[in-house]
C-alpha cells in the first residue's frame, strides 16, 4: 500500500493552522472503504489524497486462471451496483471476438435488461447522494423502485445483485412468463416516482444550494481526466457509447442524451435523472419491439477465442466499462484488463474538491458514484 | 465561484422563492405519504407501506432463485439422479464442489461391469457463489440450486454440505411470528 | 376530589416523620420532581418511538414492530439494551471529561422541565417570575456538555462536532432570545404560567400577534437543538456522529436523551409562549361547574397535544429536507434570523405603540386593562393581528431585499434544465464545442 503523501509529521502540522482528516476506509458517506486524507484549513480542504485497494480481490488475476463461461460471474462483483452492464461487456467481448451471432431476440433482451440495471444504479446513487447531503427520505423512496427492478431480476436471472445473467452466445433462460407485464408495470409508474423525487429535490433551496456550483469540472478537463459516463456528460460533453459505438440493440433504439452546462454537482444530478427516464424509454421500445426467436446462439463445445486481442467497451451507469482481452488461444484467457469507470472518475476527486468544505466532499464524491468493488477490483 | 452560469430568475419564479413554494411542496409529499402510510391497509401496494415483514410473512421467492443446493432424487426409486460424472466440480469456478465417486461392480447382461456411482457429495456453500453454472452443466437434472435461501449457520464447518444434507435438506428454524 | 384522596393519605402517613414545612418545602418538591423526571424520561422515550414511526410513514416503511403490538415496548427495549451495552472510553480520552459530559447534557435538559407549566394549579412544579430566562439559561449549558464532549473524545470527528454545535448554539441562542421578546412586550411578564395567564385573561394566542416571531423562534428552536435541517455537528454523512462519535452504551443514550428532551422543552416553551400553553377555549367551564381536578387534567392534555404538534413538525421538517452546510447555517443565523429578530421586535413595539396611541381617540377603546399583560378589545386585537400578519410579509421582503445575492437561503438560484441531444450513431465523439 502507497504511503498517503498528505499525512505530514506532527511537528509541522503544531505550527500551521491545518489539520489531517482521516475520512474512511470505515465512513458513513465514502461509498464503501475509500479512504480519503485530506488536509483541512478550519474546514476548507486544501489537499486530498485517495488510498484505494482495501477491496483488491485481484479478479484479472484470478480471470487468467479461468475458463472463458467461469469468468462472468466474477465481472458481477466489480461494479455489483451494475451487475448486469458488468456482465454484458465480458460476454459481448468474447462473443466479438470469436464472432458469434447472437440472435437478435438475446439482443433485445439484454437491452431491456441492462437499461434496468441503468435505472436501479440511478437510484441507488440517487438514494446514497441524498443521504449524503440529508434528504434521507428520498433514499427510502428510491430504494423502494430499485426493489421492483431486483425483483424483475430476481425473476429473470434467478439473484438479485450479482445476476450472472448472461451466457457467452446468449442468455441462459428465455424470458419469463410475465416479464412483459412487470417490466410494462414499473415502466407505467417509474416517471410519477421520478417527479416525487424532483418535488423533494430539484427546486428546494437547500438543495440548490448544496449542489449548485459544487465540484465544477469544464468540459476539456472532464476529458483530460477521462470521465465518462454522466460524470462527463454533465460537463457537456456529448460521449455515450451507446450512440457512438452501439452494442447489442441500442441501434434500433430512439433515445437521446442528456447534457449539462456548467459540470457542477446539480448538472450531474440532473443529466442522471433525464438518463433514467431516456433509460425507461428505451426499456419500452425494445419491449414493444422485441422480437421472436432462440435466445441462444450455437456454441462450440469449448469457447475458445482466436488468438489476439480484442477491445470491447460498453456504456455502464457509471461510464464507460471496457475489457480488455489477449487470448493466446488456449481455453483460458492469457489477460484481462477491464477499464472501470468509477476508478477513473475517481481521479476528478481532487480537483473538484480543492477550496469547498468537507461537507462538500461527501457531496463530490456522491455525485462521482464511484463503487469501490470496481475501482479495487 | 463564478464558474456556473446562473439564469436570471422570472418574476414568477421570484414569487415562488418568496413564498417558499419549494418547501411547501416538498413537506406536502412527505405529509401525503404520512397520511397515506397511516390509512392505507393494503401492504406492499405500491402507494401506502412498501416493507416485507419477513420472518412473520414468508417473502415468494422466484421460481429461478438459485438458493441452497440439493441433489435430487427419482421420485419413484429415491435413489439419487448423480451419475458422477464430475460436470459440476468442472464447471464451478469457485472450485467448490467435490464429487467422489466410486466403482461398484454390476452384472449387466449377464457379463460383470463396473460402474461408477456417487459416494461423497461436498458443497461449499461457504465460498459458493449462486452462479448456477454446475446446475446448468448437471446432464440429469441432479443438483439444483432451490429457492430455499436462509444458509447461516453458527460455525464455519456448517457451511460445509455432505451428501445426505444435500439429499435430505439441512434443517432450518423457520421463525413463526 | 377523588384524585387527592391518596394525596391526602401519604400527607397524613409523612407528617408523623416529619414537620409539615419539611413536607411543604422539602418532600413534596421532591416526589414533584421523581414523578416529572420519570414520566418526561418516559415521553422522551417515546418521543424517539414516535419518530421512528412517523419517520417511516414518510418513507414507506413501518417501522419498529416487533416488539410488543406495534413495536410499542420497542423503547423499553431499547433502554435495556443501552443500559447493558459496554461503556467504552478510548484510550487517549479525556476520562474524566469524557464521563462528566453527558450528564452535564442531560441535566440541562432536563432542569429546564421544573418551571415548564405542564398545567394549572398542581400540575406546575415551579412558578418562578423568571422563568423564561432560566429557560433560555440553562438550556445554554447544554453546549458545554457538547463541547466537553467534543473535546474528551480525542476524536478529530468528535472534535469538529463539538466545535460546530458550539458556534451554532452559541449564534442560534441569540435569535431565540431576541424572537421572543415580541410575545413578552404583550406578556409583560416574564414567568411562563404569566405568559398563559395574560394569554388567557386576553382570550388570544400569541401566535396571532406574533406570527413571525413564532417562526423565527421555532427556527431558531430547531437550529438550537442540532436537528435537521440544521444538524451539522453531528450530520452523520460528514462527520460520522459528530461530538458522540466516540460514545456508547449508556452514555450515548444520556445524550440522546438530552437531545429529545431539549426538543420537548423548546416545544413546551413555543406552545407556552404562542399557543397559550396549557390555556384552551370553553376548558375554563370545568373549572366554573366544580371540577377542578377534571379541569388540571384537561387542561394537561391539551397542553400535550399542543407540544406533540410542534414536535411533529420537527419530525416532519427533519425527513423531508436536505441538509444546510456549515458556512450557510451560520450565514442564516448572523443575516436572516437576527435581523428578522429586530425588525420583529421593532414592528411589535409600534404595533403596541399604535394601539396605545389609539386608544381613547375618536371613541376608539383598544386596551381593556394592563395588570395582567396587555388585556385588548376586539378593535386592538384586530390592529395588533394586522400588524403581525404584515409583519410578517414586511420582514421576509426587507431580508429577501438585503440578502438578495446570498447563496444560504438561495432566493436567487433556480432549477435548471438540460439539453437533450439526439446524438447521430456510429459517429466518434463529439468536442464540447460542436453540439
Amino acid at each position: 500500500m502507497h504511503q498517503v503523501e498528505i499525512a505530514t509529521t506532527q511537528e509541522t502540522l503544531l505550527d500551521s493552522p491545518e489539520m489531517v482528516l482521516n475520512m474512511g476506509p470505515q465512513h458513513p458517506s465514502t461509498h464503501g472503504v475509500l479512504r480519503v486524507v485530506l488536509r483541512l484549513d478550519g474546514e476548507t480542504v486544501i489537499d486530498l489524497d485517495c488510498d484505494i485497494g482495501y477491496l483488491h480481490r485481484g479478479m484479472e488475476k484470478i480471470a487468467e486462471n479461468r475458463m472463458y463461461t467461469m469468468i462472468a460471474p466474477y465481472w458481477d462483483r466489480l461494479d455489483y451496483i451494475a451487475a448486469v452492464s458488468n456482465g454484458l461487456v465480458w460476454v459481448e467481448t468474447v462473443e466479438q471476438m470469436m464472432g458469434l451471432p447472437v440472435p437478435p431476440r438475446a439482443h433485445y433482451l439484454r437491452t431491456i435488461l441492462t437499461e434496468l440495471n441503468r435505472i436501479a444504479s440511478h437510484l441507488l446513487w440517487l438514494a446514497t447522494h441524498a443521504l449524503d447531503i440529508g434528504a434521507i427520505t428520498v433514499l427510502l423512496w428510491a430504494l423502494r423502485e430499485r426493489e421492483e427492478i431486483l425483483k424483475i431480476f430476481e425473476r429473470q436471472f434467478g439473484a438479485r445483485l450479482t445476476c450472472h445473467a448472461w451466457r457467452v452466445g446468449g442468455m441462459p433462460n428465455d424470458a419469463y412468463d410475465d416479464f412483459d407485464k412487470d417490466v410494462r408495470q414499473f415502466a407505467n409508474n417509474f416517471p410519477k416516482r421520478i417527479d416525487e423525487y424532483e418535488t423533494v429535490l430539484s427546486e428546494n433551496r437547500i438543495w440548490l444550494s448544496r449542489t449548485v456550483g459544487i465540484g465544477v469540472i469544464s468540459g476539456p478537463e472532464a476529458i483530460a481526466i477521462g470521465l465518462s459516463g454522466p460524470a462527463l456528460r454533465g460537463s457537456g460533453v456529448a460521449w455515450d457509447v451507446r450512440k457512438s459505438r452501439p452494442y447489442a440493440a441500442y441501434a434500433d433504439m430512439d433515445f437521446d442524451v442528456p447534457l449539462g452546462e456548467n459540470g457542477d454537482t446539480y448538472d450531474r444530478y440532473l443529466v442522471r435523472l433525464e438518463e433514467m427516464r431516456q433509460s425507461r424509454r428505451i426499456v419500452v421500445q425494445a419491449l414493444d419491439n422485441l422480437p421472436d426467436g432462440p435466445v441462444n446462439a450455437k456454441l462450440p463445445k469449448v469457447v475458445k477465442p482466436p488468438v489476439g486481442d480484442y477491445y470491447h467497451s460498453i456504456e455502464g451507469p457509471k461510464g464507460e466499462i471496457g475489457c480488455y482481452l489477449v487470448s493466446d488461444g488456449s481455453a483460458q484467457p492469457y489477460r484481462v484488463r477491464v477499464r472501470p469507470p468509477s476508478f477513473v472518475n475517481l481521479q476528478a476527486l481532487k480537483q473538484m474538491c480543492v477550496g469547498h468544505l468537507v461537507a462538500d466532499v461527501v457531496a463530490i464524491i456522491g455525485t462521482l458514484d464511484i463503487v469501490l468493488g470496481e475501482i479495487d477490483r | 465561484m463564478s464558474l456556473v452560469t446562473t439564469p436570471k430568475p422570472t418574476w414568477s419564479q421570484k414569487l415562488k422563492r418568496f413564498f417558499m413554494i419549494d418547501l411547501i411542496k416538498g413537506l406536502g409529499l412527505t405529509l401525503k405519504y404520512n397520511l397515506g402510510a397511516i390509512t392505507d391497509k393494503d401492504a406492499v401496494a405500491g402507494k401506502g407501506i412498501y416493507t416485507e415483514q419477513y420472518p412473520k410473512v414468508r417473502p415468494d421467492v422466484a421460481p429461478r432463485f438459485h438458493g441452497a443446493p440439493r441433489l435430487n432424487m427419482d421420485p419413484e426409486t429415491h435413489d439419487t439422479l448423480c451419475i458422477a460424472c464430475n460436470l459440476c466440480a468442472l464447471a464451478c469456478p469457485e472450485d467448490c464442489i467435490d464429487v467422489i465417486a466410486m466403482d461398484v461392480e454390476i452384472i449387466v447382461a449377464g457379463k460383470q461391469r463396473r460402474k461408477k456411482v456417487l459416494d461423497e457429495f461436498i458443497f461449499d456453500t461457504s465460498r459458493c457463489m449462486f452462479c448456477a453454472l454446475c446446475q446448468e452443466a448437471c446432464p440429469t437434472s441432479c443438483l439444483e440450486l432451490t429457492q430455499d435461501f436462509e444458509l447461516a449457520t453458527y460455525s464455519r464447518a456448517g457451511f460445509v454440505w455432505n451428501r445426505e444434507m444435500l439429499e435430505q435438506g439441512r434443517e432450518t428454524v423457520k421463525y413463526t411470528s | 376530589m377523588l384524585l387527592l384522596g391518596p394525596i391526602n393519605i401519604l400527607n397524613d402517613l409523612l407528617l408523623r416523620f416529619f414537620s409539615q414545612e419539611t413536607i411543604n418545602y422539602f418532600l413534596w418538591p421532591l416526589i414533584q420532581i421523581g414523578l416529572v423526571v420519570t414520566l418526561v424520561a418516559l415521553w422522551v422515550a417515546y418521543a424517539t418511538y414516535l419518530e421512528r414511526k412517523i419517520s417511516a410513514f414518510i418513507q414507506a416503511r413501518l417501522g419498529p414492530m416487533r416488539v410488543g403490538p406495534y413495536g410499542l415496548l420497542q423503547p423499553i427495549a431499547d433502554g435495556i439494551k443501552l443500559l447493558v451495552k459496554e461503556d467504552f472510553i478510548p484510550e487517549n480520552a479525556d476520562r474524566w471529561i469524557f464521563f462528566f459530559a453527558p450528564y452535564i447534557a442531560v441535566a440541562s435538559a432536563f432542569i429546564v422541565f421544573s418551571v415548564v407549566p405542564f398545567g394549572p394549579d398542581w400540575a406546575t412544579i415551579a412558578d418562578v417570575n423568571i422563568g423564561l430566562l432560566l429557560v433560555l439559561a440553562v438550556s445554554s449549558v447544554g453546549v458545554l456538555a457538547l463541547i466537553l464532549a467534543g473535546w474528551s473524545s480525542n476524536s478529530k470527528y468528535a472534535l469538529l462536532g463539538g466545535l460546530r454545535s458550539s458556534a451554532q448554539m452559541v449564534s442560534y441562542e441569540v435569535a431565540m432570545g431576541l424572537s421572543l421578546i415580541g410575545a413578552l412586550m404583550f406578556a409583560r411578564t416574564l414567568s411562563l404560567s404569566g405568559i398563559i395567564g395574560a394569554q388567557g385573561s386576553d382570550s388570544i394566542w400569541y401566535v396571532l400577534y406574533q406570527p413571525a416571531g413564532f417562526l423565527l423562534f421555532l427556527i431558531s428552536g430547531i437550529a438550537e437543538n442540532n436537528r435537521a435541517p440544521f444538524d451539522l455537528p453531528e450530520a452523520e454523512s460528514e462527520l460520522v456522529a459528530g461530538f458522540h462519535t466516540e460514545y456508547s452504551g449508556m452514555r450515548w443514550s444520556l445524550f440522546f436523551m438530552a437531545e429529545y428532551a431539549a426538543m420537548v422543552v423548546v416545544s413546551a416553551v413555543a406552545a407556552t409562549v404562542y399557543l397559550g400553553g396549557w390555556y384552551f377555549p370553553f376548558v375554563y367551564r370545568l373549572e366554573a361547574a366544580g371540577h377542578h381536578n377534571l379541569y388540571v387534567i384537561v387542561s394537561l392534555l391539551v397542553f400535550l397535544v399542543k407540544v406533540s404538534i410542534i414536535l411533529y413538525i420537527y419530525f416532519w421538517l427533519r425527513w423531508t429536507l436536505p441538509r444546510f452546510r456549515y458556512d450557510q447555517l451560520m450565514d442564516i443565523g448572523w443575516k436572516w434570523l437576527i435581523p428578522s429578530a429586530l425588525i420583529n421586535i421593532a414592528l411589535s413595539a409600534i404595533a403596541i405603540f399604535t394601539v396605545q396611541a389609539l386608544n381613547g381617540r375618536r371613541g376608539m377603546k383598544t386596551i381593556e386593562a394592563l395588570d395582567r399583560g396587555l388585556n385588548l378589545t376586539a378593535q386592538g386585537k384586530a390592529i395588533v393581528i394586522v400588524f403581525g400578519v404584515a409583519g410578517l410579509f414586511i420582514t421576509a421582503f426587507l431580508m429577501s431585499r438585503i440578502n438578495w445575492r446570498s447563496r444560504d437561503f438561495n432566493m436567487k438560484t433556480q432549477r435548471r434544465n438540460i439539453r437533450l441531444v439526439n446524438l447521430p450513431k456510429g459517429k466518434p465523439a463529439v468536442s464540447v464545442s460542436e453540439v
